[in-house]
């Protein structure tokens, strides 16, 4: 197997905003968020049919609110690029992965209810979601198999 | 999640933004499913996403949500607003994505990032609804029309770029 450390090249921004750091700043707020990310669960992976182990980021991304925001493992897509998509940047991410990715970035209206008082209001969002589907080296480094939801 | 017009999404406008979290292992927002949960036909440009009552977090806004529940300071001479700190509550999504059509087609072999493959960018529409403590929220019907970008692809990346 060819498994690539990348940790290396997260060392810098992970000194600069760790998770610990951040709790370190003393907001409930930030150990609230530590407290509530979730676990990935594991499954048997002996062969490539387990579908939940964990996975590896990509090494690239984005920083949106440098310097106070963590480094993203992610490529958001450029509605530039909707009649160029040769000029996108990996929509995966998941590395050392090969299998059907997709991304999408929609803005649209819906309603939304205070179900308190039953009082409603028109509402805008904005969806970036997606899915990889497909085969991946996990952190343990064996071949998975998997299918995750970008949310 | 946004108070302003449709169409609009202005940070100091968010109300709402719906995730899974950065995993234990920096993968970014990204949460296990059940295989029958995505269906691909790549030949046909088609995929479906399809998840009900998926356990998410509402960070309140992406400022918040990037910052783990810190917020913004505002200022200091970097261009961002001053976002107050949130802290994360649980809520849950329900989502139907489908991609279809065709706009734009690549073959992509970029070595700077090592990965590669076939891409396509696809029309799409989503409808999807929320729910927690005291709020739901329900899309309006999917509207093509809603769609500014959107790409399927059939990649490798990482130790299968080669």
């Amino acid at each position: 197997m060819n498994k690539k450390d990348y940790s290396a090249l997260r060392k810098p921004e992970q000194r600069r905003l760790s998770r610990r750091n951040l709790i370190r700043l003393g907001t409930g707020a930030a150990l609230g968020a530590g407290l509530l990310r979730p676990k990935p669960t594991f499954a048997d992976d002996d062969d490539e049919r387990a579908t939940s182990a964990l996975a590896n980021p990509i090494p690239g991304g984005v920083t949106p609110f440098n310097p106070f925001g963590v480094v993203v493992h992610h490529n958001p897509l450029n509605p530039a690029h909707r009649l160029a998509v040769a000029n996108i940047s990996d929509p995966s991410q998941i590395t050392d992965f090969d299998g059907f990715v997709g991304l999408t970035h929609i803005r649209g209206g819906g309603t939304g209810t205070d179900t308190g008082t039953g009082a409603s209001t028109i509402l805008a969002y904005q969806a970036d979601m997606g899915f990889s589907k497909g085969k991946f080296i996990g952190a343990d480094g064996r071949h998975h198999r998997g299918t995750f939801a970008f949310v | 999640m946004y108070t302003g017009p449709v169409g609009s999404a202005n940070l100091p406008q968010q109300i709402h933004d719906y995730n899974v979290h950065i995993d234990s292992n920096d993968v970014f927002w990204m949460i296990p499913l059940d295989d029958d949960a995505v269906e691909v036909d790549f030949d046909d440009a088609r995929a479906r996403l399809r998840v009900r009552r998926l356990k998410v977090f509402d960070d309140h806004d992406i400022a918040n949500s990037l910052t783990l529940g810190l917020g913004l300071p505002g200022d200091l001479g970097f261009p961002y607003p001053k976002i107050a700190p949130v802290a994360p509550v649980r809520a849950t999504v329900s989502f139907d994505v489908e991609w279809s059509g065709i706009f734009d087609v690549a073959e992509i072999h970029n070595t700077a990032q090592s990965f590669k493959g076939s891409f396509l960018s696809t029309g799409a529409t989503i409808k999807w609804s929320a729910e927690q403590p005291g709020f739901q929220f329900e899309s309006e019907m999917p509207d093509p029309g809603r769609n500014l970008i959107s790409v399927l692809g059939r990649e490798q990346n990482g130790a299968f770029f080669a």
